[in-house]
């Protein structure tokens, strides 16, 4: 139920709800872009002004001065139509923010300066009606240079200062009195005027962090929005998603030829699926609500039965495998496998207990079954083939008199094969008792090298036959091992048969022993052709020869190497084998030392 | 180790073919005196009369099997102290232990060997106290 991208998108938020601190850049950018948008209106002002100015003021004696002031005014208007020209043009001015401020304050100064040497040149060679024009101009121009330059009050405070401070020298030094005290208000005006632009300043600061503001928050809820249409949508999806697994887990619970049983806490019946309700012959309608172990297990001790549930409810642990006898609605009994799976909430309590049943009734009869017909196959073989091998071997051995060479040959032949039917069936009772189970293996510390020697001695008469020897290598050492001593036996007369028979006449089956990896390793070394590749990896499988033909050739029902590596393997050793180096193959076993 | 060896033997078994080799086995082979008994609810008084140094009893046969008649003879005086050995073609362990402990002295296992059988009776009969 992991839906792709989940994860990332539900982490958003909480980058989006966190505070970012005011950015100081991004407002002075917006003062800076304020600035000079308002540059054009002030530069045309400006010049307009100036121009209605040096033509009222040519008629006096400083035509020239008028001239200059004039070429002056124009090459400052030019400059800052080039600023403001080059500030459109600049690919990221808001980058560059501080640069274009600085360039503004520069400008605005040399602004004001041009005013204050107008001021300062012109109004003392003037006629007292031009004085009163100059004054109201230059009044004009510092009181609308606060609108101007009021987004940054230093920049007010140069260009202002540039007006009024060489104007104030002039009317201090006139040698009038009212111009005099003029001079002495004049700097108070200035002052207030750039209280008033300081003062504009914070208004627009703060309307700036405002904007932003407001912006960060129109963004935030946008990006927040867009989430919460993603989330809507994923959720929407997840509901799908819970819904079909919800659905499929019901149809399995449906289907399912197990009994399936919701228990509450206190082991009443919520809901059974169908098979449940077939098992036990009660619809799912007349379970629910009531006492569940009750009416299954009415035969139990009821007292048994609750203090194992609330044993289980309170461990809050699953129980599986449990067998139990439990009782249908016709009162016919029935053996039932039993898994508990109690569900736990985040607050660890056990809500509901998932109750699945299998009828193995029906599989522990064939079982019996099973074991019946194996018990009696067993001793309804065994029976003729004792008198079939009892009589044979009665007449080979001679007590009855000197045969026939021909019948003699032929008595043995009959004699050998009812053997080898007998080896089959026993093999075949072994391999079916290991995987019923049924074998148990009595585990002691035995003396490997006796029984190594009793093994060779058993098998001896067999490997004459193939006309091969057995022997062990020198003297074997004393070791013990912890093995069961009839199967281990089994396992060596089984090694050195296989040995014997596959291997050339006159040949040596050698029996070696040594300490391998904590184990005691056993080795059977034959000369025999090897283990054909194709074989290697199923020679432990069941009825597993090389070659079919081997069968009937030598003999041997193919299950002895499968039986022997169960065996080791109850007896927690292993089995292998490997090829030799001068040709022919060794068979090893592992046995593990008595601890 | 008994003073006397190992002489008369008495053999209850149903199978009449597994009788014939028996006899063969221990009167040919093993040279032993030998009374077969074929039902075995007859088995004690002829066990009485044929007074038997060892009695090999069959585990399966109709009527009374082998460790029902073992039961029997242990509760009458006459055979309390026969030794009985049992021949069976069920050779689990549980149920080998299980006669062992019911007093049997030993356990020959089907099929046997003709050949060895006597040999084998006389390792058990050498073998008792």
């Amino acid at each position: 139920m992991n839906s792709p991208g989940t994860a990332d998108t539900l982490a958003a938020p909480s980058d989006l709800v966190e505070r970012r601190p005011e950015d100081p850049r991004r407002i002075l950018a917006d003062r800076v872009e304020q600035l000079y948008s308002q540059l054009p209106l002030g530069i045309v002002t400006t010049f307009v002004i100036s121009v209605v100015a040096a033509y009222e003021l040519r008629e006096g004696r400083y035509v020239e001065v008028v001239a200059f002031w004039a070429g002056l005014v124009l090459l400052l208007t030019l400059a800052r139509g080039a600023l403001y020209w080059g500030y459109r043009r600049s690919p990221d001015p808001k980058r560059e923010a501080e640069q274009w401020l600085r360039w503004l304050a520069i400008s605005a100064l040399a602004n004001g300066a041009t005013w204050g040497f107008a001021g300062a040149v012109f109004f003392p060679s003037h006629t007292d009606v031009e004085q009163v024009f100059l004054a109201f101009l230059l009044a004009g121009m510092v009181a609308g240079g606060v609108t101007m330059y009021a987004v940054s009050w230093p920049i007010y405070a140069v260009y202002a200062a540039g007006i009024v401070f060489p104007f104030t020298y002039v009317l201090a030094t006139f040698g009038n009195r009212l111009f005099a005290e003029i001079a002495l208000l004049l700097p108070a005006f200035y002052a207030i005027n750039v209280g008033i632009a300081w003062r504009l300043n914070q208004v627009f600061d703060s309307g700036y962090r405002l904007r932003h503001a407001y912006g960060r928050l129109t963004e935030d809820y946008t990006a927040l929005n867009r989430q919460l249409q993603h989330q809507l949508i994923e959720l929407e999806e997840a509901r799908r998603q819970v819904e079909a697994s919800g659905r499929k887990l019901a149809l399995f619970a449906e289907r399912s030829p197990i009994a399936v049983f919701e228990f509450d806490p206190d082991g009443r019946v919520v809901t059974v699926n169908p098979a449940a309700e077939n098992l036990f012959g009660y619809s799912a309608s007349e379970l629910a609500g009531r006492a569940g172990t009750e009416t299954l297990f009415p035969t139990a001790a009821t007292s048994d039965v609750a203090q194992r549930w609330s044993e289980m409810i309170r461990s809050r642990e699953p129980r599986v495998s449990l067998r139990a006898n439990a009782t249908r609605r016709d009162g016919v009994e029935i053996t039932c496998e039993w898994n508990l799976t109690p569900l736990v909430n985040r607050e660890h309590r056990v809500i509901s207990v998932i109750v699945q049943g299998r009828d193995i009734t029906q599989q522990l009869e064939a079982e019996r079954m099973k074991q019946e017909f194996t018990s009696t196959l067993s001793h309804e073989l065994r029976t003729p083939l004792t008198s079939i091998i009892g009589s044979l071997q009665l007449i080979n051995s001679g007590v009855l008199g000197e045969l026939d060479k021909d019948v003699l040959e032929l008595t043995t032949i009959a004699e050998r094969n009812g053997q080898r039917l007998l080896d089959l069936i026993n093999d075949i009772l072994d391999v079916e008792k290991i995987e019923s189970g049924k074998l148990t293996l009595v585990p002691e510390v035995l003396g490997l090298a006796e029984l190594i020697t009793e093994s060779l001695t058993l098998n001896r008469a067999f490997a004459d036959r193939f006309h091969v020897k057995l022997a062990t290598s020198g003297n074997l050492p004393l070791v013990h091992v912890r093995a069961d001593r009839k199967r281990l036996l089994q396992i060596m007369t089984n090694l050195l048969s296989n040995a014997a028979k596959f291997s050339p006449e006159g040949s040596v089956v050698e029996v070696t022993m040594e300490d391998v990896d904590g184990y005691i390793r056993v080795g059977v070394h034959d000369r025999g052709p090897g283990i054909p590749e194709a074989f290697r990896t199923r020679i432990f499988g069941r009825f597993a020869q090389a070659d079919m033909s081997y069968t009937r050739q030598k003999g041997g029902t193919g299950l002895g190497l499968a039986i022997c590596k169960r065996l080791l393997e109850m007896m927690g050793g292993h089995i292998g084998f490997a090829d030799r180096a001068a040709g022919g193959t060794t068979f090893w076993i592992d046995l593990p030392k008595p601890r | 180790m008994p003073t006397q060896a190992l002489n008369r033997v008495c053999y209850v078994e149903d199978d009449e073919d597994i009788q014939r080799i028996v006899r063969m086995s221990l009167e040919k082979v093993g040279k032993l005196t030998v009374e077969i008994v074929t039902d075995p609810l007859l088995a004690i008084e002829r066990i009485i009369a044929f007074k038997p140094d060892l009695v090999l009893l069959d585990w399966m046969m109709p009527g009374m099997d082998g460790p029902a008649l073992f039961r029997k003879m242990r509760d009458l005086p006459e055979t309390r102290g026969l030794p009985v050995v049992f021949i069976t073609a069920k050779a689990s362990q549980r149920e080998l232990d299980e006669l062992r402990n019911m007093g049997a002295v030993g356990t020959i296992s089907k099929p046997f060997s003709p050949r060895d059988l006597p040999d084998q009776l006389r390792a058990i009969w050498n073998a008792l106290p």
